[in-house]
């Protein structure tokens, strides 16, 4: 593309989203377990969530090591040699971030795993503490992944101290929206009423936290244009690659911003300011509550694919 | 009786609280001065080029001596050298301009190497790679603002110019020094004021490349064209670069 050759492909940019969205959902899932809720139904979520993130980002992990070049060359096992040291590289604290965040999530599904799983059994004590490891672990990988990429002066479009938190909360929002889907999905047919009800107050839940980090991501998108549009230099060149004309622009402000974002917070905002403004008891529709988390996770993915492809067809300008 | 015990379970706890302090202790004096002293302080050798680019040709002599010296994979160089054709008739020029890694004082693609397999010599101030460490994961490319990195497929590993250390360190000069027929590149110690290259760098104005990247280069150009095809966005005229390597356009 452009006469540049992508160094990093779609193993890097899957990893960027599935180690998001898997973050996210521990996340989510270590908070709403500890907040419990009343007669704690948000357990069923958090078990959801539990489930979720270790195999994500075990797939996620894996797919890093597909692309490094030397399991490319039949050396399986060179990258083994990320564990005999640690430095100050992103990628070497993100090896260990990772490491960590799949010690601790494997135990932490195990506890959910036993089929009467419930507050208050043998397993209690010791998901709460796994739980309360497990937040701070979340968010520290996926704020990882955007510093990974923006530690170099030499990518201006990556370059940027905001990107990171832009990958947080695309991570948060794509961990909630597929504890949504999850738990749509599971509970779309329970013949249990009070059971269904739990369910729709959890998506109802769910919706609006997604609503607030939509909300925050359209900011930290704002800024993220904005200060490299007033910069000069290479920020202000990279930049255009997204804005009107650019090479990506398209691809960025359909998929991502009006597809990934816009669409599903205009459905979230539809109900959730009705119980915000007159405390009307809103029931988010069944079909609402599969389109907003699949458009929010193929939102997730075509903001990696975009940011990972515009920062590696723009450089520096000049020579 | 007790009280003893609880005496010595006090300084065990101190004891090992000590052990600690001190282990840390160490450990932050061994990990500070060797990344950021040996940055500050000045080093005993720094091999550098000059690259007069008056005297070059563009005949790419470097290139071939360079693919041969290192039996670098097809479509990969770790020097090569690039054309710029600029101006309008019959107002035209074009200039040559041979590229290699700059073995900069600040390393960019040291400093996100995971593995430490990429690091800037002490005693002769290279920027080397040990292809037995590194695993391939293509950060360093990704961080040099020169595009003098690429992935090696034979190896797996990253690979770049290291000056010819095998040859160098023979007291032999770099294959591209070597064969370059305008004898153009001048190569040798920045840091000992009577070298070749010291007295040379001394006399006349000298760019190096991005110097905007604060990466503190250390191949130095006399009279090196570098517009870039960029510039045009700007201004009427026709610049237009010839890589000559896979990457058509500048990285």
């Amino acid at each position: 593309m452009n006469g540049h050759e992508l160094t990093w492909g779609i193993p890097v940019i899957l990893y960027l989203f599935l180690a998001g969205v898997g973050a996210g959902a521990l996340t989510a899932s270590a908070s709403m377990f500890l907040r419990g809720g009343p007669r704690e139904h948000y357990f069923s979520i958090a078990r959801y969530g539990a489930f979720m993130a270790a195999p994500l980002v075990i797939i996620g992990t894996g797919m890093l090591v597909f692309e490094l070049g030397s399991f490319q060359t039949g050396h399986w096992f060179k990258f083994l040699n990320l564990f005999k040291v640690i430095n100050l590289s992103p990628m070497s604290i993100g090896t260990w971030l990772l490491t960590w965040f799949i010690l601790i999530s494997i135990p932490y599904a195990y506890t959910f795993l036993p089929k009467n799983a419930a507050p208050g059994d043998t397993f209690d004590r010791m998901r709460r503490l796994l739980a309360w490891v497990c937040i701070p672990l979340g968010i520290a990988v996926a704020v990882y992944t955007g510093v990974l990429l923006g530690a170099m002066p030499s990518r201006p479009f990556w370059n940027s101290p905001i990107l990171a938190m832009l990958f947080l909360l695309s991570a948060l929002s794509t961990g909630v929206a597929v504890l949504l889907l999850i738990n749509t999905v599971m509970n779309r047919n329970n013949p249990d009423p009070e059971i269904k009800q739990d369910s729709e107050r959890a998506n109802y839940l769910l919706a609006e936290s997604d609503t607030l980090l939509i909300g925050l991501e359209i900011l930290v998108i704002f800024l993220f244009i904005m200060y490299a549009h007033l910069s000069v230099g290479s920020q202000r060149e990279a930049i255009r690659v997204i804005e009107w004309g650019g090479e990506l622009s398209l691809m960025f402000w359909f998929w991502v911003v009006f597809i990934g974002l816009l669409i599903p917070v205009a459905i979230e905002l539809f109900h959730t300011i009705p119980k915000i403004v007159s405390d009307k008891e809103v029931v988010l529709h069944p079909v609402m509550s599969l389109v907003i988390p699949v458009f929010v996770l193929f939102g997730g993915y075509m903001l990696r694919y975009v940011i990972v492809v515009a920062g590696q067809i723009t450089g520096p300008v000049g020579l | 009786m007790s009280g003893n015990t609880k005496e010595s379970a006090k300084s065990r706890r101190d004891f090992l609280k000590n052990v600690g302090g001190v282990a840390a202790l160490a450990a932050g004096a061994a990990a500070l001065p060797e990344a950021a002293v040996s940055r500050i302080t000045k080093k005993k050798v720094q091999y550098g080029m000059l690259i007069d680019t008056r005297r070059c040709i563009g005949c790419h002599a470097c290139s071939v001596a360079c693919k041969s010296e290192f039996d670098v994979p097809l479509g990969f160089y770790r020097s090569w050298v690039e054309y710029t054709e600029k101006g309008s008739y019959p107002h035209v020029d074009r200039s040559f301009l041979p590229r290699l890694c700059n073995h900069c004082s600040e390393p960019p693609c040291v400093d996100v190497c995971p593995t430490g397999a990429t690091w800037k010599r002490d005693d002769d101030g290279l920027v080397v790679i040990d292809p037995d460490i590194c695993i391939g994961c293509k950060y360093c490319i990704q961080a040099c603002p020169y595009g003098a990195r690429f992935l090696n497929p034979t190896t797996g590993a990253a690979d770049k110019c290291d000056f010819c250390m095998h040859r160098i360190t023979q007291g032999i000069e770099p294959s591209c020094v070597n064969t370059c027929i305008g004898r153009a590149r001048i190569f040798g110690d920045i840091n000992d004021p009577n070298s070749e290259i010291s007295r040379r760098l001394g006399k006349n104005p000298t760019t190096v490349l991005r110097r905007e990247m604060g990466t503190h280069p250390n191949v130095y150009y006399i009279e090196a064209e570098q517009a870039d095809e960029s510039e045009t966005r700007y201004r009427d005229g026709y610049i237009r670069v010839t890589t000559h390597r896979k990457e058509k356009k500048r990285v």
